[in-house]
């Protein structure tokens, strides 16, 4: 059996695991789906770094639609 | 017998002796050019000197009340903090009874992850995982004989970057920060798209250096290994790890190579709250320190406040007196 699907899409396994998770989190039922959403929230900010000099910073923001 | 009269004539112009808090400094230094010319000091001066002390008196309750504030929030978040750390052990534990933990593999590609808080005023905690990666990066260079041995270093936190960037910048990849600015602490979806980013670095084995949540007053640094599938796969051949189960040859490396990417983002996930934790509690602890010093100067500033005042009404009341009984005589 060679790579999965999702790895020959160029997926790591922490990604598709998440995209996962996901999934799950949409069919939940009404109550449980605002808390399990907001754990979709997500704020960073990266800086690449090459020879001892930084790039520029990149944030990363999703904010999944509230729902209710 | 002149000089004693003019120093009644300035005292009877003044509204009020025996509370001179009143009087603020400028109105002091008018009286002073215009009733007592010759003196020895501006009359003034006592009160500017006791005016400052105030000042401080002032600076200082203000700071005590603030580090006071800021005892009760961190102790308030730590508590939720705490929940947060224990329900993520169950993704990393299970991992490392699996994998196991080795922090002295001799491996070429070494990368450095050093976990640091973004704010400061939390007490030590910072420095300690700095001293730590130091130490880790320059044993990873003097352990074993691998050839062509590469140090690399990811660095999250704004703290850690401020610490690590002054001796160690050449050998940075990457530096994340601002992950608690829109939530409390950082799920595992944020710390599985850091992971992601850290995962793209090429290396042979992962050293994540945190601050392990012991207890509210005891945080203890922290080496967590995840290795990369290469290593597991060899460590699989001699034997010893994952003996109990059958795993065709062809299907093991796939495997191996999901487990260590899981593995990396439960190590960090659960190193970032752990750190998080153990940031709350050493600013908590910090900070009540920081209330006990600045009551303690307020006392003693109090005190010093006090005395000076009871020094001045004292010389005052002598002036009176002595400026009377040469009227008298």
């Amino acid at each position: 059996m060679s790579s999965a699907y999702w790895r020959v899409a160029g997926m790591s396994y922490v990604k598709y695991a998440n995209l996962c998770a996901d999934v799950v989190r949409s069919v939940l039922k009404d109550q449980h789906v605002v808390t399990a959403k907001a754990r979709e929230n997500v704020y960073f900010k990266t800086t690449e770094w090459a020879n001892g000099v930084p790039g520029a910073s990149v944030i990363t923001e999703i904010k999944s639609a509230a729902t209710k | 017998m002149r000089r004693a009269a003019q120093g009644i004539a300035s005292l009877v112009k003044q509204k009020n002796i025996t509370s001179p808090v009143v009087r603020n400094a400028a109105q002091g230094f008018v009286e002073a050019s215009s009733a007592m010319e010759g003196s020895i000091a501006p009359f003034g001066a006592r009160h500017a000197s006791r005016q400052l002390l105030q000042q401080r008196m002032k600076s200082v309750g203000n700071i005590a009340k603030i580090t006071l504030a800021m005892k009760m929030v961190a102790a308030s978040r730590l508590r939720m903090a705490q929940n947060r750390v224990e329900q993520s052990r169950g993704f990393w534990v299970p991992m490392a009874k699996l994998l196991g933990d080795c922090p002295d593999v001799d491996v070429p590609k070494n990368l450095t992850v050093a976990i640091t808080s973004d704010r400061g005023l939390c007490g030590g905690i910072n420095s300690t995982v700095s001293k730590v990666t130091r130490a880790t990066l320059n044993s990873v260079e003097a352990m074993g004989q691998a050839e062509d041995k590469v140090n690399k270093l990811v660095i999250l936190g704004e703290k850690g970057r401020a610490q690590l960037i002054r001796d160690q910048h050449s050998i940075i990849n990457m530096v994340a920060v601002d992950w608690t600015k829109n939530a409390a602490g950082p799920s595992f979806t944020a710390a599985s798209m850091i992971a992601d980013e850290i995962i793209k670095v090429e290396h042979d084995v992962a050293r994540i250096i945190f601050n392990r949540f012991k207890s509210a007053i005891s945080f203890l640094p922290t080496v967590a290994t995840v290795a990369s599938a290469e290593v597991n796969d060899k460590r699989c051949e001699m034997g010893g790890i994952m003996d109990e189960y059958e795993i065709e040859e062809e299907d093991r490396t796939p495997l191996l190579v999901d487990m260590a990417e899981f593995q990396l983002a439960a190590v960090l996930h659960n190193g970032m709250l752990e750190n998080q934790a153990s940031e709350l509690g050493s600013r908590m602890s910090a900070m009540d320190s920081s209330t006990k010093n600045a009551k303690e100067m307020l006392e003693k500033l109090t005190l010093t406040y006090n005395r000076s005042r009871q020094a001045a009404i004292t010389t005052e009341l002598i002036e009176i007196i002595s400026g009377a009984s040469a009227l008298e005589g």
